[in-house]
């Protein structure tokens, strides 16, 4: 597959974007999250020929709208209701909000699926729709079992769920008259796993070892020896965590079979653990320095008004008293406004760079090292029905848990 | 410099594209002129057909990276697509369809505005209706040892909220000598115990000019206020205007409802603004926002309170007339009476009505006051 698409563009359509959205309080993100979708699936070219994203801000705004009017009872009415009984029941509140959170839990996988399914159903590859089957509500549960298995198992069970729940994703996703089937099973995950938990052990041991010794509990002699661990433990861990994403993708890909008419396209996935590990550590570097941007001009900037009109910086105990500083070269409002660009300036870079030295990096990474297999095939897939989705995303957008993207 | 040829003799322009019909993912190679007479974009695919799409109806599909191929569709055919690679194409139909960057029409407009109205109803009715509604009525019922809970937790959330430093909380005031004198007010005011309320006053270090009131049985009074009062018999009617709601329970319903806004809320503004919810929320429970009625039942309760201990309620007027005239309309408790003019017309009549002879000694000796004042130093 090939990548078309450069950083410096995208830079800019997520600026603009980001910018609008914060200048109309939030109500232009459904314009910005559609123009960001549009421009990451026209970059993503299997066999040269773009994915074509078109789905519609109007309809996430109306998806929005939807989910509004069913969880504004929810979330009113019984949250009130909950703090209501833990307050006269328990006399804390504390029991109150683990139950509302509770409650939202499998609407939190309710939406995540739902969103998935609007998001393929919108997608195109040579004029034919993707698309996903029905099953938002058995997902929800099945992940909902999955967790409290492997919460309870300490997280042995993660492969477990991890192959599952994508199971029954894949079995549920199709590509016009194309569908998808997982195949393979948990066990092709758990060597990659395995280095999960063996940094997980290096880290968490001396860590266990040190609190005892500092409690008293064990003598405090093996010090260095457990510092040398932890050096050890850390960077296995986040190796670890990034190899098991990586390569269980890569696995999961590999065992993907289709069927249907203009069945027979299969994937080559070859994704860098080492790659991808470079791009995370470099890209939240990236990040971190560039959101910092914004604090640091309006810092030297009113550093030097404070400076020119020779007031002791002291008497400042609120942003507010800027508007005092009226005597300076630049009045007081502009410094409060200038304190905003930066306030808001900083969120905005942290968010346009996320783009481009992360989720861009990413997945042009995933998809420069995958390979359609069988594609000659595909001439004879034929169009399926349009999936007419009123809400959208819009649970998940109101429940905080929309894509990535 | 190539020049694009417009009128005479544009047929000579031809050239390929790929094009998907929407039917099947094959890719047909096309061969492009464009019909000057028909105004229309001629495909004419390897089978012999010919396609034609009006060039006005010719729309780009936008925020495409690459930039290296344009996708042409018409505004009302969803699916139909034809890719362009060369750029010499591009440069050509960029030139020829007028219509190429307008937006492909929405439809359904009306179906939005139809979930946007309920939307907006939905969360009226939530947060007008429903939400107090259900709050007066389980306040009422609200067992003591609860509403003592939610009075300390929201307590600890004002404190959260109002402080500027985003360190700690805003810190309460502590000196012994000061806080006995504000126990000589109460004792003064309440010599029996309040009936099922075990009150608990403090003080909070912070220049507001106001006072209110939380669910079970905490009274809050700020600095500003103690040190914008003269007399201690000015104090002494805000203090028990503010047991008013407590015994009424006005503050349990504030704060159950303002516990069922807050989901609401902070669904509509999203991520956006999560703490400024909290913080608008807080800012609503300190202004009191409470109904005429409860108001009038709590001016009630306060003139019941300061005539049966012998004290002036015609403090309370003296204090917001000075008020109003030291800082105009701005301070919050201030804002708070002017929302019912009718109540300074019943401490009008209150001062009037009260004995001329009364001349009641004062209430806290000069020590005492200067010590209440001077609550939050150490």
């Amino acid at each position: 597959m090939f990548w078309r698409g450069q950083r410096g563009t995208l830079f800019w359509l997520a600026l603009k974007t980001g910018a609008l959205t914060i200048l109309t309080l939030g109500f232009y993100r459904f314009w910005m999250k559609t123009r960001l979708r549009r421009w990451y699936w026209s970059a993503i070219r299997p066999d040269g020929l773009p994915l074509e994203y078109v789905g519609q801000p109007v309809e996430k705004l109306m998806g929005f709208l939807i989910a509004v009017v069913v969880l504004a009872f929810y979330l009113g009415v019984v949250n009130l209701i909950l703090m209501f009984v833990s307050f006269s029941l328990l006399a804390a509140p504390g029991a109150g909000y683990a139950l509302s959170f509770v409650g939202v839990i499998p609407l939190w996988f309710y939406a995540r699926y739902r969103a998935r399914r609007y998001v393929l159903a919108r997608t195109r590859w040579r004029g034919i729709r993707f698309g996903v089957l029905a099953g938002a509500w058995g997902y929800a549960m099945r992940a909902l079992v999955w967790w409290l298995g492997t919460i309870v198992t300490l997280g042995l069970l993660h492969p477990k769920m991890r192959f599952a729940l994508e199971k029954f994703r894949i079995d549920r996703t199709v590509w016009g008259s194309v569908q998808l089937e997982q195949g393979g099973s948990a066990r092709m995950l758990y060597p990659h796993f395995a280095h999960v938990m063996i940094g997980l052990f290096l880290t968490l041991a001396p860590l266990i070892d040190a609190v005892n010794a500092v409690s008293g509990l064990a003598d405090a002699s093996g010090t260095g020896r457990l510092f040398l661990m932890l050096l050890v433990g850390v960077p296995w861990l986040i190796y670890g965590l990034v190899r098991y994403d990586v390569m269980g993708r890569k696995v999961m890909a590999n065992a993907i079979r289709t069927s249907g008419a203009g069945g027979g396209i299969g994937f080559d996935a070859a994704p860098r653990t080492a790659r991808m590990v470079r791009i995370v550590v470099l890209g939240n570097i990236a990040r971190l320095f560039g959101a910092m941007i914004p604090v640091l001009v309006f810092t030297i900037a009113i550093g030097a008004v404070i400076a020119a009109s020779g007031m002791d910086a002291g008497v400042l105990d609120s942003p507010f008293d800027l508007l005092m500083l009226g005597n300076g070269p630049v009045p007081g409002w502009a410094l409060l406004g200038l304190l905003g660009l930066a306030y808001f300036g900083t969120f905005l870079m942290w968010s346009v760079l996320t783009h481009v030295f992360l989720t861009m990096p990413v997945l042009r990474h995933y998809v420069e090292t995958l390979t359609l297999t069988g594609a000659d095939t595909v001439g004879a897939v034929v169009q399926r029905d349009r999936d007419e989705f009123a809400e959208a995303e819009g649970f998940a957008e109101a429940l905080d848990v929309g894509a990535a993207i | 410099m190539t020049t694009i040829r417009v009128g005479a003799a544009p047929e000579t322009y031809s050239g390929k594209g790929l094009y998907f019909s929407g039917e099947s993912a094959e890719a047909t190679r096309a061969e492009l002129a464009v019909d000057e007479a028909a105004g229309t974009l001629a495909m004419r695919l390897p089978d012999g057909t010919r396609i034609d799409w009006a060039l006005a109806s010719l729309r780009r599909v936008r925020d495409q990276a690459g930039g290296d191929l344009m996708v042409l569709r018409q505004a009302d055919d969803p699916v139909a697509r034809l890719v362009l690679s060369a750029t010499e194409d591009q440069r050509i139909l960029l030139a020829r369809a007028p219509n190429l960057h307008r937006a492909p029409k929405v439809d359904g407009k009306r179906k939005l505005f139809a979930w946007a109205g309920a939307a907006v109803a939905s969360v009226a009715l939530m947060i007008f209706v429903l939400i107090p509604l259900l709050a007066n009525n389980l306040a009422a019922v609200l067992p003591p040892a609860g509403e003592r809970a939610l009075g300390q937790t929201t307590f600890e959330q004002i404190r959260t909220a109002l402080d500027d430093s985003g360190l700690q909380p805003v810190p309460v005031c502590e000196n012994p000598e000061g806080l006995a004198a504000l126990d000589k007010i109460g004792e003064t005011l309440f010599p029996d115990e309040v009936e099922g309320f075990d009150l608990t006053v403090s003080v909070l270090d912070h220049e507001m000019v106001n006072a209110f009131a939380l669910p079970g049985g905490y009274v809050v009074f700020f600095r500003g206020l103690l040190e914008a009062a003269e007399s201690p018999d000015e104090v002494a009617a805000v203090y028990a205007h503010e047991v008013g709601h407590v015994v009424a329970r006005d503050p349990a319903r504030i704060a159950l409802r303002s516990a069922g806004s807050i989901g609401v809320l902070g669904l509509l503004l999203g991520d956006f603004a999560g703490g400024a919810v909290v913080l608008f929320l807080a800012e609503r429970i300190i202004q009191a926002d409470y109904s005429q009625e409860a108001e009038a039942a709590a001016d009630a309760f306060a003139f019941d309170v300061m005539n049966a201990a012998g004290r002036p309620a015609s403090a309370m007027a003296d204090f917001f007339d000075r008020l109003r005239a030291e800082y105009g309309d701005e301070p919050a408790i201030v804002q708070h009476f002017l929302a019912h003019p009718a109540m300074i017309d019943r401490i009008e009549a209150a001062r009037a009505a009260q004995p001329a002879d009364l001349d009641p000694a004062p209430l806290l000796s000069d020590a005492e006051w200067a010590a209440l004042r001077d609550v939050c130093s150490d």
